[in-house]
C-alpha cells in the first residue's frame, strides 16, 4: 500500500488538439507503465470511435509509479475523462475524484474556449490546477506570452509552469516533478467508515461488473459486505486492484486516498451507478459523498434495423451495449413504415449517435433512426395521463385535454461578450430568461428555462458556434410545463410515414414542417413518378414540396467496349438501392429519416 | 467463320479536352513511330489464334488516331491484313479530330482500304468548343466533310455533344442543324458527362451546366429531328441513314465478338473479356520483351451472359427478345416482364410480340430500368431445357 501522503490524483485538461492525450502516452511512458513496443498513440482512448472523433466518452483511470528527484516514490492516479455536455454528470463525478488537474495549453495557440470551460469545471471542484505549456516545439510557439495570457484571463500562477513539447518526448520529468509538488495529496481518515465515489464501471463476462471507484474514507478489501448508498445494491467484494494501461494489478485492499476498482460478481451494471458512494455494509457511513444524480434518458428514438431480418441481432446488440452502459434503455416498438425495432432512451444527442455508430460498427447493423422526441405528458379528456416517447402514441388533439412537456434550468457560462448572442438563441428556442450572474469582469453565468426539446438537437452545437465555443453548458431537468403541442405527420405519395411523425409546439410547427418537407426534398431522389412530400397536423396540409419525377440517368457512351464500366456502374447503383426503404410506392434512402435532425443546418 | 470487330487504341492527342479521363498522352514522332511498332508486334503475335475468325470491321479509336500520322495508321492497317482474314466488305473506321487531318491525308486513308470517318465535331459554336478545350472551329468540320468526300469516303459520321456548360436547347439544335446539314451518313449524340479528376470537375458549380430536365429535353428533341431528317436511332446515342448503323457499335451492344489493341483496350472473344495495361511505355516494353500485356480476364458465365445481353441489348432500338432469353439464356422471362410492364404503362418501354425495347425516354433513364431489369434477373428461375415457345403476353 502506498503512502497516503505520496499519492496523487489528478486529470488533464485541455482544448481540443491541445496535446491532452499525447501528454497522457508520454506519462504513462516515462513511468515505464507501459513498454516502448506496447505504446500505441493515445492509449487511453482504446474505443475506435474515441480515437475517431479524438474525444473521450468513457472515464478511466490509470496508476502509474514515480521515482521523484528527490528519491521519493509517489502513486500517480490519472483520471481521464469525457468531454461533452451530454457527459457533464460523468465528468463532474470524475473531477471529483481528483486533487489535481492538469491544465494542458498550446504555446503557439494560448487560451481557447475548451481551455477555459474545462478550467472552471477543475475550479469548481476544487482542484488544483497546473498549467502545461506544450508544443513548444512548433516555429510559432511563444511560451512566456501563454504564461501570461493564463495569469491575467484565468488567474493561476504560471511562471513556472514547465515547458513541454509532448509530441517530442521534451521536459515530460519536469510536468511530473510539478505535479507531485504541487498537487495536493489525499486526505481522509482509513479508518472512519467507508465512503467511496463510483467514477465508472464496466461489465466483464467472467466477473461480473467491474467498478472503479475512488475511496475518499476508510477501506475496501475482498470479502467485505458493501452497499450502494443510493440504489441500496449490497454485494460482496470479490477482489480490489487498480488498473494499469494494459491490465490490471490486484491488491489486498483500497484506502482511503486511493484509485482502483473492485469486483463483487454484480450482474448489472444499474446497481453501480456513476456518482453512487460505496460504504460498509455493515458500519455504514452516515452520509453520502455528496453530488450524486440518478441519470435517466432524456432523449428518446427509435432505432431499427435497416434490413427487418436483422431485428434479432439489433436487439443482442443492445443487451450487450447496455451491460456497459446503465444509461441506455430500450425497449421494442413497431412502426408501419419500418417494421420491428426499438425506442430508446439516451443522454443526449451525443450520446445518441455514439450508441448508434457503435452498433453499427461493432455489431454490423445497418440502422434507420428516427427523429428523437423527451418524454410529453399528456392528459386525455376521459382523465387518463400518458407519457409519451413515441410520437405515434399521441392522442388526436380531440381528446387532449392539456398536454405538458419537460423544461430544463440551463446555465450558461461565457465571457461577456456573448450575452446577447446567447440571449437571441435562448429566445429563439422558447428559453425563459432568469437572471445573469457575473463570475467575474470577464465571465458571466446565463440562466435561461428551456423546453429539453428545443435543446436536444442542435442547441449545443448553435451555443458553440454563436459564442466562437467559448461557452460552456450545463442543464438539469426541472419538471413539466404546459404547452400547446401538435403533431406532425408527413405524407409521401398521400401516405402517412408514421416514424416521420414528431411532436412540435405550435408557433414553430410551420417552419419546421417547411424546412423538413425541403430537407426530404433533398434527400428523396427523383423516381419514376412524381412525388408530392405533405406536412400535415391532422388533416391540414401546412406544407408541401415535389420530387419531380427522374428524367435523365443514361449512361451516354461505352467507351470503347469498356462493359465493365458499365457493370460497376450498374452495381454501384445497387448498392445506393440496398439503402431505400420501401414505403409504399416510394424509395427512401435511409439518412432522409436523419434529415429531420438537421433542420438548421 | 466467326465475324470479329477489331478495335485499335492510339493513346495520344495532340490536346487535351477539359471532359476527358480517358487516357492518353501528347507525344514526339519518335514516340508514335515506337508505339506503331508495338502494335505491329502485337498484332503479329496475335496471328495464330485467329483461324476461325473473319474480321468484318476495323476502328481505330483514342485518343485522337490521326495523331500518329497516316502512315503509321497504314502500318498498322497492313499489319492486320497479314494476321487475320479481313473480309472485303468489311467496316473501316478511323475517329479524327476536324483539325487534325489534311485532304492529302485523308486520300492516304482511304486508298488505304479505310471506308468511313468518324469526327469529333461536338458543337458549333465557338465558345462551347473552347470550354470543351477543343482547338477546331465549325469551319474545320466543313473543311474535313469535304475533304473526306473529296477523297471518296461515303460513310461519314459527326459526334456531337449535348448539356454543355451554359448551353440552352436552342444552342444544341442549331449545332445539331448545322451538322444534319453537312449530311453525314451517321451522327452520334452524346451528353456531356462530368467526369472526377477532369479539368471540368474542378469547379462543376461555375459552369452553368443545363438541368437533368434541359437536358433531356434536349435529347428528345434532337431525336425528333433526327428522325424527321431520315436518321433512324438504333442506339441510346446513336443515329444512321439506312443501312449506316456502325457495324462496330453495333458489335458492343449485341455480344460480338472483338479485339481490341494497345494499352487499356478491352476484349471480347468467345467467353473472355479481357484488357491490356493502361500504361503506353509499360505497354510498348512488354511488345518489345514478348511480355504478358493483360491486365484484367474474366470468363462470362451463361447467367452474367444473360445480364450482359440485357443490358446491352436495352441500349438498342432492336431491344431484347423474350425468347432468346428463355432459349438462349435458359431463364425464365416473367419476373423480366413484370419490370418491363410497369415501364410500359409509363412510356418508357414497348413491345411488339416479339421483342422489348425503349422508347427515347425510356433510353433516358435506362440506368433505372436496367437496374431494375437486372434485379428481376437476379430472382428469375433458370430453366433446365428451354420452355415451348414464349407464350406472349398481351399488353
Amino acid at each position: 500500500m502506498a503512502k497516503k501522503e505520496n499519492i496523487r490524483n489528478f486529470c488533464i485538461i485541455a482544448h481540443i488538439d491541445h496535446g491532452k492525450s499525447t501528454l497522457a502516452d508520454r506519462l504513462l511512458e516515462h513511468c515505464k507503465a507501459v513498454t516502448e513496443r506496447e505504446m500505441e498513440n493515445q492509449l487511453l482512448d482504446d474505443m475506435e470511435l474515441e480515437r475517431e472523433r479524438g474525444i473521450t466518452i468513457k472515464a478511466r483511470a490509470v496508476r502509474m509509479d514515480y521515482v521523484a528527484k528527490s528519491g521519493e516514490q509517489y502513486v500517480l492516479n490519472l483520471i481521464d475523462t469525457p468531454g461533452h455536455v451530454d457527459f457533464n454528470y460523468e465528468v463532474s463525478r470524475s473531477l471529483a475524484a481528483c486533487e489535481g488537474a492538469l491544465l494542458v495549453v498550446d504555446a503557439s495557440q494560448g487560451i481557447e474556449a475548451q481551455t477555459l470551460a474545462n478550467t472552471y469545471l477543475a475550479i469548481e471542484h476544487d482542484l488544483e490546477v497546473i498549467p502545461v505549456i506544450n508544443k513548444i516545439d512548433l516555429p510559432s510557439a511563444d511560451p512566456e506570452r501563454v504564461k501570461g495570457e493564463i495569469e491575467d484571463i484565468i488567474g493561476i500562477p504560471a511562471e513556472d509552469a514547465p515547458a513541454i513539447s509532448a509530441k517530442m518526448g521534451l521536459n515530460i520529468e519536469a510536468v511530473l516533478e510539478y505535479a507531485v509538488e504541487n498537487i495536493p495529496a489525499p486526505t481522509g481518515d482509513d479508518s472512519a467508515p467507508l465512503r467511496a465515489i463510483i467514477f465508472d464501471s464496466r461489465y466483464d463476462s467472467y466477473r461480473g461488473v467491474i467498478v472503479y471507484l475512488r475511496v475518499m474514507e476508510g477501506e475496501i478489501r475482498p470479502g467485505m459486505k458493501i452497499k450502494m448508498m443510493a440504489s441500496g445494491a449490497e454485494f460482496e467484494v470479490v477482489e480490489t486492484g487498480y488498473m494499469l494501461p494494459r491490465g490490471e494489478r490486484k491488491t489486498d485492499s483500497l484506502s482511503a486516498g486511493e484509485v482502483g476498482f473492485f469486483t463483487a460478481s454484480i450482474k448489472n451494471v444499474t446497481d453501480t451507478q456513476v456518482g453512487d458512494t460505496v460504504t460498509g455494509a455493515e458500519n455504514p457511513a452516515a452520509e453520502p459523498l455528496p453530488g450524486y444524480r440518478t441519470v435517466r434518458p432524456m432523449v428518446f428514438s427509435g432505432v431499427y434495423p435497416a434490413d427487418g431480418a436483422k431485428y434479432p441481432d439489433l436487439r443482442d446488440a443492445l443487451d450487450k451495449l447496455k451491460l456497459n452502459d446503465a444509461s441506455l434503455t430500450y425497449e421494442p416498438e413497431s412502426s408501419a413504415a419500418l417494421g420491428f425495432g426499438f425506442r430508446c432512451g439516451f443522454l443526449g444527442l451525443l450520446h445518441m449517435e455514439v450508441i448508434q455508430e457503435r452498433l453499427e460498427r461493432e455489431y454490423n447493423l445497418d440502422l434507420i433512426t428516427t427523429a428523437p422526441s423527451v418524454i410529453y405528458k399528456v392528459k386525455k379528456t376521459d382523465g387518463e395521463i400518458l407519457m409519451i416517447t413515441n410520437p405515434l402514441n399521441y392522442p388526436n388533439p380531440s381528446e387532449i385535454e392539456w398536454a405538458e412537456e419537460p423544461f430544463v434550468a440551463a446555465s450558461i457560462i461565457s465571457p461577456t461578450e456573448y450575452i446577447g448572442n446567447i440571449m437571441e438563441l435562448c429566445q429563439e428556442r422558447r428559453g425563459e430568461y432568469k437572471d445573469t450572474k457575473y463570475l467575474d469582469q470577464t465571465r458571466v453565468e446565463i440562466h435561461y428555462d428551456l423546453p429539453l426539446n428545443e435543446i436536444i438537437y442542435d442547441f449545443f452545437d448553435a451555443l458553440k458556434s454563436k459564442t466562437r465555443g467559448y461557452a460552456s453548458l450545463d442543464y438539469e431537468l426541472t419538471g413539466y410545463r404546459k404547452s400547446d403541442l401538435v403533431k406532425l405527420d408527413i405524407l409521401l405519395n398521400g401516405d402517412p410515414v408514421d416514424a416521420l411523425s414528431f411532436i412540435v409546439h405550435s408557433e414553430k410547427a410551420y417552419a419546421r414542417a417547411r424546412r423538413l418537407a425541403e430537407k426530404l426534398k433533398e434527400h428523396i431522389p427523383r423516381q419514376l413518378f412524381e412525388i408530392p412530400i405533405q406536412a400535415t397536423i391532422g388533416s391540414k396540409i401546412i406544407a408541401r414540396e415535389t420530387v419531380k419525377a427522374l428524367r435523365k440517368d443514361v449512361l451516354a457512351k461505352c467507351y470503347g467496349g469498356d462493359i465493365t464500366r458499365k457493370k460497376k456502374l450498374l452495381e454501384k447503383q445497387k448498392e445506393g438501392k440496398k439503402r431505400m426503404r420501401n414505403l409504399g410506392s416510394v424509395e427512401v434512402p435511409q439518412d432522409a429519416f436523419m434529415a429531420v435532425l438537421k433542420l438548421d443546418e | 467463320m466467326t465475324p470479329l470487330g477489331i478495335y485499335i487504341h492510339i493513346p495520344f492527342c495532340l490536346s487535351k479536352c477539359a471532359y476527358c479521363d480517358f487516357y492518353s498522352r501528347t507525344a514526339t514522332k519518335e514516340d508514335y513511330d515506337e508505339y506503331t511498332r508495338a502494335l505491329v508486334t502485337h498484332i503479329s503475335e496475335a496471328e495464330m489464334r485467329t483461324s476461325d475468325y473473319l474480321v468484318d470491321s476495323i476502328y481505330f479509336g483514342g485518343g485522337t488516331p490521326t495523331a500518329i500520322g497516316e502512315r503509321n495508321l497504314i502500318k498498322i492497317l497492313s499489319a492486320i491484313y497479314r494476321s487475320f482474314k479481313v473480309s472485303e466488305t468489311s467496316e473501316i473506321t478511323c475517329e479524327a479530330n476536324p483539325n487534325s487531318v489534311t485532304a492529302r491525308g485523308l486520300k492516304k486513308l482511304r486508298r488505304a482500304g479505310f471506308n468511313r470517318i468518324s469526327f469529333g465535331m461536338q458543337s458549333a459554336h465557338l465558345a462551347e468548343l473552347r470550354n470543351l478545350g477543343r482547338t477546331h472551329t465549325f469551319d474545320d468540320v466543313k473543311a474535313a466533310v469535304e475533304n473526306a468526300r473529296r477523297a471518296r469516303f461515303e460513310n461519314i459520321s459527326l459526334d456531337l455533344m449535348y448539356g454543355l456548360p451554359s448551353q440552352s436547347i436552342g444552342d444544341f439544335l442549331d449545332s445539331l442543324d448545322a451538322a444534319i446539314a453537312l449530311s453525314p451518313e451517321h451522327i452520334s449524340c452524346y451528353s456531356l458527362k462530368i467526369e472526377p479528376d477532369t479539368p471540368l470537375a474542378e469547379r462543376p458549380e461555375t459552369l452553368f451546366l443545363p438541368s437533368d430536365d434541359e437536358q433531356a429535353d434536349m435529347y428528345l428533341a434532337a431525336v425528333t429531328r433526327l428522325s424527321d431528317e431520315g436518321y433512324t436511332q438504333y442506339e441510346i446515342s446513336n443515329f444512321a441513314k439506312d443501312g449506316f448503323s456502325s457495324r462496330h457499335n453495333m458489335k458492343y451492344w449485341t455480344l460480338g465478338e472483338y479485339w481490341g489493341f494497345g494499352p487499356s483496350a478491352h476484349s471480347l472473344v468467345g467467353k473472355k473479356r479481357f484488357s491490356y495495361i493502361r500504361d503506353t511505355s509499360r505497354y510498348i516494353s512488354a511488345m518489345k520483351f514478348h511480355d504478358e500485356v493483360i491486365e484484367k480476364i474474366e470468363t462470362i458465365n451463361t447467367s452474367e451472359r444473360c445480364g450482359e445481353y440485357l443490358m446491352l441489348g436495352l441500349r438498342t432500338t432492336d431491344g431484347i427478345v423474350p425468347e432468346t432469353v428463355e432459349k438462349k439464356y435458359l431463364t425464365h422471362f416473367d419476373e423480366i416482364e413484370k419490370v418491363l410492364l410497369k415501364y410500359h404503362k409509363t412510356g418508357h418501354a414497348q413491345f411488339d410480340g416479339t421483342k422489348w425495347w425503349l422508347t427515347p425516354e425510356g433510353f433516358l433513364i435506362s440506368n433505372m430500368i436496367i437496374g431494375d431489369v437486372l434485379d428481376a434477373l437476379e430472382i428469375s428461375e433458370h430453366l433446365v431445357r428451354p420452355l415451348n415457345g414464349y407464350v406472349r403476353k398481351d399488353v
